[in-house]
């Protein structure tokens, strides 16, 4: 919203600080000034200006500050000057309404006023109109138009103007609009409408989306003649809803969705009538004043202890500060027992914005000045916090994998159809955005590889070879209910030339899974076929460690995905303590020949299961294949220590494990190199 | 007589132990003067055949000259061990300034870093660390936060809405809802997280980036406590004091609410596009929690005070780093990465 430096100060009196001070001001006091800006005349003759820009956010809560007069009040707060308001209710004469107006839904209309003018002639604004409208913003049309939009960027109510002689009937009904009701609206739009929809209307049919915009078959034009002149209030999430369903945002529906004050009604249709005598001349207004209202009772006064108040704000004040604050910002004031107040809001702050004691905390504590609290250390009572086991875990990872020499990346929770199916997903299986910021970022991840892919063919533009990795959450949909979230860690290595050592990914995994093992699994797609498998840790598939498939990168990628939701949830082992072995162990060496691609996993199974209870440790000392092993094999060491726990085993103990071993390889076929 | 032969022996045995060129030919000179059927040993054959007096005076002589090449035999052993030991330690020359095998550690990223920091910090005055799902329910994002369906302020945070009628959360704050819905008052709380907003990316605005909400529900709870704690915060990230200033602003969900602006540390304040160049950053919207929040929770505000804050993560990092693109960070570039 913009707001006229020009038009602040007609309307506080005597202010003279200057604009870009009063921008600062605003925004330490009132409302996000986004910056002040010099406004040169538009045309020779016209004003030089300075326009104050207001986050629209931030004046969300306050449908007043909509408007100049919503400001200057504010200002001539702040600043201890007098608010000039440019009102007077004093020249609508008391007479018969010259149109009838009847609302048949008082909640969605709380009040529709209305003026009939004859004698108009529509034309061109004079300048200090056009200047006022198009340093704001808003682009002068005609005199009848400028002068509504003028009343809304004064005083925030929306007016709107029908073309009398267009109009069928002598009364405006405010109504729910019929089921498939169509509207052509100012915009030359059509709209099909819904009972949900308040429209305004004459005997025929609807002439006005209530709120929104005018209909396109009574508005102002050149041969107008006799005006009926609507300021109205509606309610404001009706009108959201509206114009949020027909993606219909106009600067009427902005203020109005902000619940605007039933008060102001009148008071548009007076400023109107004085300025229409300054622009329009000849015309005249035809009887008095069309006006119905839902009879709503007085806002109820809000009690403010000092001593809450002073508990909330954590800092000393003094009542009659409070009382003079409040009473600056136009609130009723009365001492309704010792040391409490009774507040009554005003009309323009108690739509909503002002409600309860804790609105008025925000009141006293931004006039005296945040900047006046001092920090405090609360006192506290002793909470004994929650874990959170899985943040600490998480931590773990990552130190572990930093310490291997891995980078932390983060990826976006997005990827595209085509980032899903390059790598052979499925994009019908992933959770879809419904209102994504482009087609590359549709769907949601269900898995951290699409991020990390595109991570080691950006990086790989800039290093021969690098380690990085990501931890973050693949989303996966459920039947009900929210997706699923799991944690996952995506490690890759990779070299331009030479091996993506999947021997140093497969050793991170130990560092993080003690014991865990690598199974032959099915390939995926976009895995090398002859280099995959799964990790294995406490009986649990837990991830997967591959090679990238050769045809999606130039040099080596390897990968490891781990479920750290699963690794988490399958703990770490309870650790007892058992007492260490008091008598020597044996140790003794021996070496397989098998088929050249007989997994050395199988091999250590095998023998682990001939070894028996005795077996403490079995370790690989090498593999080789050459001569003399014959072609096509290869040649395993391992080293066996046993032991017993209560004894020295004998030389034939020792031997007749070695044996059984021996004899229980050669039963399925292997060679043993003795 | 004897004494003649064992000066001569004495003198020969000498020379043989000056000249032996290695231990083997030094035990040589020992066996031949020293051993057991050496020269030695032959004279002390011959002591019986003297008279006694005589027998105790060479015999004397001969332990002294025993004695005497034991000594010299002993102190050319330590040279020949002292030379040997030299000769092995400099044939294990080892050039150090040659580069270890094995990987450097690799980089956390920057937001993991100071998300760590601020956790201990808070987990140190005595807050619980929650998580709450990135994908959430439009009651959690929106109208347990005293946000329903018509508020306008729903329209403050661009939202992405998923096909199954869910919401990428666009804010921590929800996790300050199933904070309050699981714990029990007093309860403190931070909450770091993932957020999303339907935003246009560019050096200043990305749509995910990440936020740490906070919260403290007791019976007495103050601006000037929250402002305690928004102060000891930047104070801890920063090692000093920075520059902040406190102003009023909107969310529904506080009640009253406030934005926390510090100098932005880009520019210095001079204005740049990271700060949209007013040079001051917004990082830390706050206020007291609006009693409505807490009701819906099932806290009684006739008992119950609250703060509550959502630091902006991202924001911050790039204050405490220098980063003035914002996109660096989503962006998985190690030559950014690599410097953390």
């Amino acid at each position: 919203m913009n707001f006229s430096y020009n038009w602040l100060r007609e309307l506080v009196e005597g202010l003279a600080t200057p604009p870009n001070e009063l921008g600062r001001l605003i925004t330490m006091k009132i409302a996000e000034c986004e910056g002040v800006h010099a406004h040169a005349a538009p045309v020779p003759g016209g004003f030089p200006d300075s326009i104050i820009e207001i986050d629209n956010k931030s004046i969300t809560h306050r449908p007043d500050l909509w408007g100049h007069v919503g400001l200057a009040r504010e200002v001539a707060a702040v600043l201890r000057a007098r608010f000039r308001d440019p009102v007077r209710l004093d020249l609508i004469p008391p007479a018969e309404p010259a149109i009838g107006v009847s609302i048949l839904d008082l909640d969605l209309c709380p009040r529709y006023s209305a003026l009939v003018f004859d004698h108009v002639t529509v034309g061109p604004s004079p300048l200090w109109l056009q200047c006022r409208l198009e340093a704001i913003g808003l682009n002068p049309i005609n005199n009848i138009v400028d002068v509504t939009n003028f009343v809304m960027a004064e005083l925030a109510e929306p007016l709107h103007a029908f073309d009398h002689d267009l109009l069928h009937g002598e009364t405006i009904f405010i109504r729910r609009a019929r089921a498939g009701e169509m509207l052509m609206a100012l915009n030359e739009q059509s709209y099909r409408l819904e009972p949900a929809n308040l429209v305004i209307a004459d005997e025929r049919g609807a002439i006005a989306l209530a709120g929104v915009i005018g209909g396109l078959d009574s508005a102002i034009n050149a041969r107008t003649r006799r005006i009926v002149l609507e300021s109205a209030c509606f309610l404001g999430s009706n009108i959201r809803q509206t114009s949020t369903r027909l993606k219909l945002r106009t600067d009427a529906s902005m203020r109005f969705e902000k619940s605007q004050d039933p008060v102001n009604t009148v008071r548009g249709l007076a400023r109107a009538l004085e300025l229409f005598r300054q622009v329009a001349p000849g015309i005249r207004l035809v009887g008095g004043l069309a006006d119905q209202k839902k009879d709503l009772p007085p806002p109820a006064p809000i009690l403010l202890p000092m001593n809450w108040l002073i508990g909330k704000l954590g800092r000393e004040v003094k009542a009659a500060e409070v009382r003079d604050i409040l009473e600056r910002l136009y609130f009723g004031v009365s001492e309704s027992a010792p040391g409490v107040f009774s507040v009554t809001a005003p009309s323009w702050r108690a739509t909503r914005d002002v409600s309860i004691k804790d609105d008025l905390v925000e009141e006293v504590g931004r006039m005296i000045g945040y900047d006046t609290i001092a920090p405090r250390p609360p006192l506290m009572a002793v909470v004994e916090p929650l874990a959170s086991p899985e943040r600490l875990f998480h931590r773990q990872v990552r130190l572990v994998l930093s310490q291997q020499g891995f980078t932390e990346v983060s990826n976006y929770s997005f990827l595209s159809e085509e980032q899903a199916r390059a790598l052979g997903f499925d994009p019908a299986a992933h959770l879809a955005v419904a209102n994504p910021i482009s087609i590359e970022q549709g769907l949601m991840r269900m898995s951290l590889l699409p991020g990390v892919y595109r991570n080691i063919l950006e990086n790989s533009k800039h290093f021969e070879a690098f380690r990085l990795f990501e931890i973050g959450r693949e989303i996966h949909q459920r039947e009900t209910g929210l997706p699923h979230e799991i944690p996952h860690l995506m490690a890759a290595i990779y070299a331009r030339d030479g091996a993506a050592d999947l021997a140093e990914l497969k050793r991170a995994a130990e560092c993080l899974l003690p014991g865990a093992e690598v199974r032959p699994a099915e390939v995926r797609s976009y895995e090398h076929p002859a280099r995959a498998g799964e990790i294995v840790w406490r009986d649990h598939v837990v991830g997967r460690i591959f090679e990238l498939h050769p045809s999606l990168v130039t040099g080596r990628a390897g990968l490891l995905d781990l479920d750290l939701e699963l690794i988490l949830r399958l703990g770490e082992p309870e650790k007892r303590y058992r007492s260490i072995r008091r008598y020597p162990a044996s140790a003794f060496d021996l070496s397989v020949v098998a088929p050249e691609r007989e997994l050395v996993g199988d091999l250590r199974r095998q023998i682990v299961g001939f070894a028996g209870e005795q077996l403490e440790e079995l370790e690989f000392l090498r593999q080789y294949a050459g001569p003399p092993i014959p072609a096509g094999h290869k040649s395993v060491s391992f080293r066996l220590t046993v032991a017993a726990p209560d004894r020295t085993l004998s030389l034939e103990e020792v031997g007749a494990i070695r044996n059984r071993i021996i004899e229980g390889l050669r039963g399925l076929r292997y060679e043993l190199r003795l | 007589m004897l004494e003649t032969t064992l000066s001569e022996l004495e003198a020969s045995a000498r020379a043989g132990i000056e000249a032996a060129r290695t231990p083997e030919e030094l035990e040589a000179v020992r066996v031949e003067a020293l051993g057991r059927k050496g020269a030695l040993a032959q004279v002390s054959k011959q002591l019986g055949a003297l008279a006694a007096e005589e027998r105790a005076r060479v015999g004397r002589l001969l332990n002294a000259v025993k004695q005497g090449l034991e000594e010299a035999l002993a102190a050319r052993k330590a040279r020949f061990d002292e030379e040997a030991l030299r000769a092995r330690l400099d044939a294990e020359w080892l050039d150090l300034t040659l580069p270890a095998p094995g990987a450097r550690p690799g980089s956390l990223h920057p937001i993991t870093q100071l998300q760590a920091e601020i956790e201990d910090l808070f987990t140190a005055l005595g807050f619980a660390v929650l998580d709450g799902p990135e994908v959430e329910t439009e009651y959690h994002n929106f109208d347990a936060l005293n946000t329903p369906p018509e508020h306008p302020a729903r329209d403050m945070q661009d939202t992405f809405w998923l096909v199954d009628g869910h919401v990428l959360r666009t804010h921590t704050s929800p996790v300050q809802v199933r904070g309050m819905e699981t714990l029990k008052p007093p309860l403190r709380m931070i909450a770091p997280g993932r957020v999303f907003r339907n935003e246009e990316v560019d050096a200043s605005h990305e749509h995910t980036f990440y936020q740490l909400e906070g919260m403290m529900i007791d019976r007495e709870v103050s601006v000037a406590h929250m402002l305690y704690f928004m102060k000891t915060l930047l104070r801890h990230i920063f090692g000093r004091e920075v520059t902040v200033r406190l102003r009023p602003g909107y969310f529904p969900f506080v009640e009253p609410g406030f934005e926390l602006d510090i100098h932005c540390l880009i520019c210095g304040g001079a204005g740049c596009p990271v700060c949209k160049q007013g040079g001051w950053v917004e990082l830390l919207p706050c206020g007291l929690v609006h009693p409505n929040v807490l009701r819906l929770s099932g806290i009684d505000p006739a008992e119950w005070n609250g703060f509550a804050f959502g630091l902006g993560l991202t924001r911050l990092a790039m204050m405490r780093y220098g980063i003035d693109d914002i996109r660096l960070l989503q962006g998985g570039d190690l030559r950014f990465l690599r410097q953390f």
